[in-house]
């Protein structure tokens, strides 16, 4: 091989090489740590712990719901009326509320695609978002609201092309989720490893959470008429 | 040695624009690969300075030691063993043998001019 056919199959292996160290870098998988087997088994004694806490304290509602259903019964009658009703709002999502609590702000993913992925994968889908939410009320939210529409037993969010449906009213990204709650609670429940937000993050879609000493919930807005759903007579309920 | 230079950029910057990405599965064949790449290079590096480099020897050792070592870790996931690792740490202790002798040879050639041409049995490959 002379030195001229040398100098060239050299270079090719070289630029053979630099390409595979570019790939390579370009491919290699984000690093994710493990939960070590120690601080999971510390876990699930504090899940046994809080389980039996749990158990406890259920008891204890259970007495305590006897206690004002006596009262009911009693002179307090309408003062614990009023209280039951205006739970049953705050639950049922017809009053504005305001507390402590996180701002979410989703939007599509900013990532520009390289054009083999399907770029169906950087945009929100209702599915995301529907995620996010369920996070939010299992990390104890008590009020939750989706670009002002407030989330209520109906409340549907649903896939409609490019925007989505919420209470029958079309939502498009940027979205901002209100949720009253615990803020740490519920930042933590969205942040945990392997959670909604990090596997929103893979696809480059982006997520913001804010704590807040205070929001406002919106109440729902939507009709109240129930054409079906009749109420059971319950003879053992007052 | 220039033209090793540009061609190992051009091989970089090529690499970082191409608008695909190696599915993931095939990344670990390509990180093992590369190690040997990186392997044969030192060991190139390593003739040339022992005055013992051949071209031919050289571009066979790159081609078959990165296709062997891909070979390898698919050898390894299609009986079930981590031989992944086998060749990951026979490949790293190749390396420091490699980049040592390298060492020494710059640290002599430094301190004695006269002995910077130590010839050593073993080759490149």
């Amino acid at each position: 091989m002379g030195r001229r056919g040398s100098q060239a199959a050299l270079t090719i292996i070289f630029i053979l090489f630099g390409f595979m160290l570019a790939t390579q870098f370009r491919a290699r998988p984000p690093i994710s740590g493990n939960v070590p087997y120690q601080r999971a088994e510390e876990l699930s004694v504090l899940l046994k712990a809080t389980e039996e806490e749990r158990d406890r304290l259920r008891e204890e509602v259970k007495v305590l719901r006897d206690r004002v259903a006596e009262m009911m019964a009693g002179e307090n009658q309408v003062k614990v009326l009023r209280d039951e009703l205006l739970k049953a709002r705050i639950l049922g999502g017809l009053v504005d509320v305001k507390g402590p609590g996180v701002t979410v702000e989703m939007n599509d993913s900013q990532v520009k695609s390289s054009g083999v992925q399907d770029p169906n994968v950087f945009l929100i889908h209702d599915d995301d978002v529907l995620r996010v939410v369920n996070e939010l009320f299992a990390g104890g939210a008590e009020a939750v609201a989706v670009n002002g529409q407030r989330l209520v037993a109906t409340s549907e969010i649903r896939c409609a092309g490019p925007v989505f449906i919420i209470n029958g009213v079309r939502v498009a990204p940027p979205l901002k989720i209100q949720a009253i709650g615990d803020p740490v609670m519920l930042q933590n429940a969205l942040k945990m490893r392997g959670g909604v937000v990090d596997n929103l993050a893979l696809f480059g879609i982006e997520v913001k959470i804010k704590t807040e000493q205070e929001i406002v919930v919106p109440a729902y807005s939507g009709s109240l008429n129930f054409r079906y759903a009749k109420p059971v007579k319950d003879e053992g309920s007052k | 040695m220039w033209y090793l230079v540009a061609g190992l950029l051009f091989g970089v910057l090529l690499g970082l624009n191409v608008p695909w990405k190696i599915p993931s599965i095939l990344a670990r064949y390509l990180a093992v690969s590369l190690l040997a790449g990186i392997d044969t290079s030192l060991g190139g590096l390593r003739a040339s300075l022992e005055g013992e480099f051949d071209t031919v020897i050289f571009v066979s050792g790159f081609i078959g030691n990165t296709v062997l070592a891909a070979a390898f870790v698919y050898l390894g996931d299609v009986l079930g063993i981590e031989l992944y690792l086998a060749a990951v740490v026979a490949l790293g202790v190749r390396i420091f043998n490699n980049l040592g002798v390298i060492r020494r040879h710059y640290i002599r050639s430094q301190t004695d001019k006269k002995t910077a041409l130590r010839k050593v049995s073993s080759g490149e490959s």
